[in-house]
C-alpha cells in the first residue's frame, strides 16, 4: 500500500476510534451527573432549580471535550482531503 | 467543510470580509430595530428579559449585577441571536467562523481585566491574579497561562458547537434534500441559545473572581 493510502486509512481508523471512545465516555459521565443531580432534587426539591442550572451548565462544561475531539477529527479528515 | 466554512465576500484595504462580517452588520441592524419594536410594542417582554439576564449574573456573581449588565447582556444578546439568525436566507451564522467567536473570547479577557482594574487599581488586579502573595512569581504566571487557556476553550466552545450543528446540517441535507433537517436545524437553535447562556455565564464568573473582595 502506498504512503498516501495508508495515511488515509490511518487517519480514518483513528478518527473512527476517537469518536467512539469519546462519545461512550462522555455518555456515561453525563447520565452519572444527571443521576447524581436527580437525587438531589428528590432529596430537596426546594433547589430544584438551582440544581437544574448548575446540572445544565455542567453538562455543557463536559460537553466541551466531545466538542473538541469533533474538531480535530475534522480538521484531520478535511486536510487529508486536500 | 468547504460548503461551511466563511466564504470571502470583498476586501477592505487587505482586510478580507466575509459572508459572517456581513452577517453581523445584518444582525445589527435587525437587533436594534427588533428592539425598538419590541420596547413600542411589548415593554413587559423586555423588561422580562433584562430581568432575567439582571437575575442570572447577579446569582453568578454573588454581587448586583449592574455595572457589568451592559457588557454581559449585550454579549448575551449578540450570541443568542448570532446562533439562529443562520436560518434566515441570506444571511449565514456568524459564530461558525472561529474569527467571530475568538474576537467574542478576547472581549471577555480583556473585559476581565478593565473590570478588575476598575475595582482594585491595577496593583489590587495583579495581587488577585497571583493569590497567595508569597508565591508570587510563581503564581501570576500559572495564572495568566490560566487565563489564555479559559478564552481559548471559551472561543473553541462556542465554535465547535455552531460548527458541528452547521455541518451536520449540511451533510443530512445533501443526503435527505428537504424535511428531515429542520429537526436538526432546531436542535442546532437550541444548542446556540445554550451555548450563548453558557458563555454569559462562563464570563460572570470569570469577571466574578477577578472583582471578589478576598479575605
Amino acid at each position: 500500500m502506498e504512503s498516501e493510502t495508508l495515511i488515509t486509512v490511518v487517519a480514518i481508523i483513528t478518527g473512527g476510534v476517537g469518536i467512539l471512545i469519546s462519545t461512550v465516555t462522555l455518555a456515561i459521565v453525563e447520565g452519572r451527573a444527571v443521576l447524581k443531580a436527580l437525587e438531589g432534587m428528590v432529596r430537596q426539591p426546594e433547589i430544584a432549580n438551582r440544581l437544574f442550572t448548575s446540572l445544565i451548565v455542567g453538562m455543557a462544561l463536559l460537553e466541551t471535550s466531545a466538542i473538541y475531539t469533533i474538531l480535530v477529527i475534522t480538521l484531520l479528515l478535511g486536510l487529508l482531503g486536500g | 467543510m468547504e460548503r461551511v466554512a466563511p466564504q470571502e465576500v470583498f476586501q477592505v484595504l487587505g482586510i478580507s470580509i466575509t459572508d459572517t462580517v456581513i452577517s453581523t452588520w445584518i444582525m445589527m441592524v435587525v437587533v436594534i430595530v427588533g428592539i425598538i419594536l419590541i420596547r413600542w410594542l411589548f415593554p413587559s417582554l423586555l423588561e422580562r428579559l433584562v430581568g432575567f439576564l439582571r437575575a442570572t449574573i447577579s446569582d453568578v456573581m454573588d454581587r448586583p449585577a449592574e455595572p457589568y449588565l451592559p457588557y454581559l447582556g449585550a454579549l448575551a444578546i449578540f450570541i443568542a441571536v448570532a446562533n439562529v439568525i443562520g436560518v434566515v436566507p441570506v444571511v449565514t451564522t456568524p459564530t461558525k467562523d472561529l474569527n467571530t467567536t475568538a474576537a467574542l473570547a478576547i472581549t471577555v479577557f480583556l473585559a476581565v481585566h478593565v473590570f478588575g482594574i476598575r475595582k482594585k487599581g491595577v496593583w489590587g488586579h495583579v495581587k488577585t491574579m497571583a493569590a497567595p502573595l508569597g508565591l508570587f512569581f510563581l503564581m501570576l504566571p500559572l495564572d495568566v497561562v490560566g487565563q489564555l487557556s479559559r478564552t481559548l476553550a471559551l472561543a473553541l466552545r462556542l465554535y465547535g458547537n455552531v460548527i458541528s450543528s452547521e455541518l451536520i446540517v449540511d451533510v443530512v441535507s445533501d443526503i435527505l434534500s428537504f424535511i428531515a433537517p429542520l429537526p436538526l436545524i432546531a436542535l442546532g437553535m437550541f444548542t446556540g441559545v445554550l451555548q450563548a447562556y453558557i458563555f454569559v455565564i462562563l464570563a460572570a464568573v470569570f469577571i466574578g473572581m477577578a472583582v471578589r473582595k478576598d479575605e
